[in-house]
């Protein structure tokens, strides 16, 4: 019965910080096994969001239920809580440290040896556990610090930007650990700014922006809505762009990304479009390093609802 | 670029309030309190407190007594003892700093008929008061120095004529109604040493309990910076989920403070007990209670600075100041005796007069444990509103 259960229901969730209104009725799911990754720009309400579902604000409307239960000191032992710092005394081995978690998560002392070595496993940590964490690399760290908060084996994994600072080795050896705890049952909440992370991981993605999830769903769906059929094409300049040549551009339908030397547009493309493209350019005095052709990701995504929402302030400026 | 540097540092302190007010606001407090201390313990504002007897009333001890309360810089006590075993028993239970006997015959000369009464451990309590004394004799009973100096000079010269015994007589009553002030009266006073016969001397186990509870509070203050550190680095986060909450978190390291207390006072008193012979085993029970509560004490007051700080920095900055100025006017460098009397009545609100006055009750006055109750009370007062403090700030800061 319980894995009908979601591992996380929130239900028209309002939260005020003083007289400001964080969250604003927002709803979200985490089913048990699911990788959902919670996106938005800084400030947008995702720390807020993670402190009300570990019951540390207060909320002034709506419901947040782990495991169909409400939020409780009992509920919360169903959650497991990898906080963005490295949450670990560093003076301490990874196997002490996780030892130490181990007691304080409620288990005995033979349970927290068994949890120990599956928590290990499950990290593939197995290998480090006797060294000190202020030894260990930034990937290593990263890895205990998921361990640590898997010990009880909890129902719901709250994942705050699990990969910062660490190289793409230990990125994707982080990817395939959270992987295999959701295939172990685990709901997984991964609040990140990884776009790519986002769209190899989560089977579900939601944007945090104006106090509610909006749009989400499957990476590839989101993205097929807001682009069809549509190929993003990317130029990058040898040299930034003059101001008339950035004007031409952005009559063409052309929008900068990277200061002026690098511009994309979302568009129609066939097997022509470079070539087309690179003679236009050149004849426009435009010096270009490579111009490239791809399908929109999330970070496009993200971009076009970025400018739709600084469009919309601009127009709700009093003119 | 010199210039640049120093802009930085500028404005880096100007925006760390803690660090603004280590530099400017702790300075001239350290100062003021310790110029209170010194200023007090070179006489000009140190008074004493006295425990007088008087055996049998005199009018000579009558005016001596009259001159010895008029006096500023003493605190004779509201009552006068009629034997030297109350005085005694005073000095011995702390409650006096030094007692004073005066015999009804202060003119006779062939004892010292001032007494005075000195704990080993305020020997200079005992200087200070044998010369007021003298010089209150000298001052106001000229006619009892001189009355007292004369039978010498009559055994050096062979005796005084009758008229020059009479001219004597004459300038003895004129001096006992004027204020003229003569030389120093010999032999009128002879000091004691009051309390337990010991192996080591009262200074050192005075010593060895003040610096036991500097360390302790140094200690504990460093030690428990490690809370700001743990929420810093998202420990508490992670713990607070939990079923443990954040108040394990804080108990845990309560207990750890207290153990690590406890092991730094038997190792400083260790130190005592070896070098300098302090008698601790025959009252190992109440060192051990005494010890404990100091160390409760301190632990709960370095959480509840870890808790209500922001950063280490912050928490540096109070910890310094609270340990140094509770020091200061606890007794941990000075002893308080020789402090004026409002600052010692401001040492009673610091941990460490506390302390101090029940190791030195244990180990020297070999009190009971009824004696230092109401020093260990207000240790484990202290100790219990500071964990408090230190579980509550806690708990809101997950709020926060």
């Amino acid at each position: 019965m319980n894995e009908a259960l979601p591992a996380l229901q929130v239900l028209d969730l309002r939260t005020r910080y003083g007289s400001r209104e964080v969250l604003k009725g927002l709803n979200l799911q985490v089913a048990k096994g699911e990788i959902f990754g919670l996106l938005g720009p800084n400030g947008a309400g995702k720390t807020t969001l993670i402190r009300t579902i570990a019951g540390r604000i207060r909320p002034v409307g709506g419901a947040v239920a782990i495991m169909g239960r409400p939020v409780s000191r009992h509920s919360m032992r169903r959650i497991g809580l990898v906080p963005q710092e490295i949450a670990l005394y560093p003076h301490l081995t990874a196997q002490e440290n996780l030892e130490v978690f181990g007691r304080l998560s409620g288990l005995n002392r033979s349970q927290t040896q068994e949890a120990v070595r599956w928590a290990g496993e499950a990290a593939d940590i197995e290998a480090r556990l006797g060294e000190r964490v202020e030894h260990l690399s930034g990937g290593w760290k990263r890895r205990v610090n998921i361990a640590a908060a898997i010990l009880h084996r909890p129902d719901l994994l709250i994942l705050d930007e699990p990969t910062v600072g660490v190289d793409v080795d230990a990125r994707n050896g982080l990817h395939e650990v959270i992987k295999q705890l959701s295939h172990l049952g685990m709901g997984v909440l991964l609040a990140t700014h990884d776009l790519d992370q986002a769209e190899l991981l989560c089977s579900r993605v939601g944007f945090l922006r104006h106090g509610v999830i909006a749009p989400h769903g499957s990476p590839r769906t989101l993205i097929f809505a807001a682009f069809g059929n549509q190929r993003e094409i990317i130029i990058e300049l040898r040299a930034a762009a003059t101001k008339p040549q950035a004007e031409a551009l952005q009559r063409a339908g052309f929008a900068p990304s990277n200061g002026n030397l690098n511009w994309s547009m979302m568009g129609e493309s066939n097997e022509r479009t470079v070539q087309d493209l690179t003679s236009a350019l050149e004849r426009a005095g435009l010096m270009t390093r490579e111009i490239r052709v791809r399908e929109p990701g999330l970070d496009s995504l993200f971009l076009r609802l970025s400018r739709d929402a600084a469009t919309a302030a601009r127009e709700s400026e009093p003119a | 670029m010199i210039g640049a540097m120093l802009r930085v540092m500028i404005l880096s302190l100007l925006r760390d309030r803690g660090a603004l007010a280590m530099a400017f606001l702790l300075p001239p407090t350290i100062f003021v309190i310790f110029a209170a201390i010194f200023s007090g313990a070179t006489g000009d504002e140190m008074r004493l407190q006295v425990a007088l007897a008087v055996a049998q009333p005199s009018a000579l001890t009558e005016r001596l007594e009259s001159a010895l309360r008029a006096e500023p810089s003493l605190r004779i006590m509201e009552e006068t003892f009629s034997s030297e075993a109350e005085a005694i028993a005073s000095v011995d239970s702390g409650e006096a700093d030094v007692g004073l006997i005066l015999a009804s015959n202060l003119d006779d000369t062939g004892t010292a008929p001032v007494l005075i009464l000195v704990d080993p451990a305020k020997l200079l309590a005992g200087a200070i008061l044998s010369g007021q004394v003298q010089r209150l004799i000298g001052l106001q009973m000229p006619d009892l120095a001189l009355s007292r100096t004369a039978p010498e000079i009559a055994s050096i010269v062979g005796g005084f004529t009758p008229e020059q015994q009479a001219r004597l007589d004459a300038a003895i009553a004129e001096l006992s109604a004027d204020d003229t002030s003569v030389g120093d009266t010999a032999g009128l006073v002879q000091t004691e040493m009051t309390g337990p016969e010991r192996a080591s001397g009262a200074t050192v186990t005075y010593y060895a309990g003040a610096v036991a509870i500097l360390f302790l509070l140094f200690s504990a203050m460093q030690s428990s910076a490690t809370l700001i550190e743990e929420r810093n680095s998202g420990i508490v986060d992670r713990v607070a989920i939990g079923p443990a909450g954040t108040d394990v978190v804080v108990m845990g390291k309560f207990l750890f403070l207290t153990v690590q207390g406890i092991i730094q006072v038997i190792l400083i008193f260790a130190v005592a007990a070896l070098v300098y012979r302090v008698d601790i085993l025959p009252y190992l029970p109440l060192w051990l209670l005494t010890t404990t509560a100091a160390s409760f004490a301190a632990a709960g007051l370095g959480l509840a600075v870890a808790s209500i700080c922001t950063s280490k920095q912050q928490a540096h900055t109070i910890a310094t100041f609270i340990v140094l100025v509770c020091s200061a006017i606890g007794g941990s460098m000075v002893p308080r005796f020789m402090m004026p009397p409002w600052l010692q009545d401001i040492g009673w609100y610091t941990p460490n007069a506390w302390t101090i006055e029940a190791y030195h009750g244990v180990l020297w006055r070999g009190e009971g444990l009824r004696d230092i109750v109401s020093d260990l009370g207000w240790l484990l007062t202290v100790a219990s509103m500071a964990l408090l403090v230190a579980v509550l700030v806690s708990r809101l800061r997950l709020k926060l």
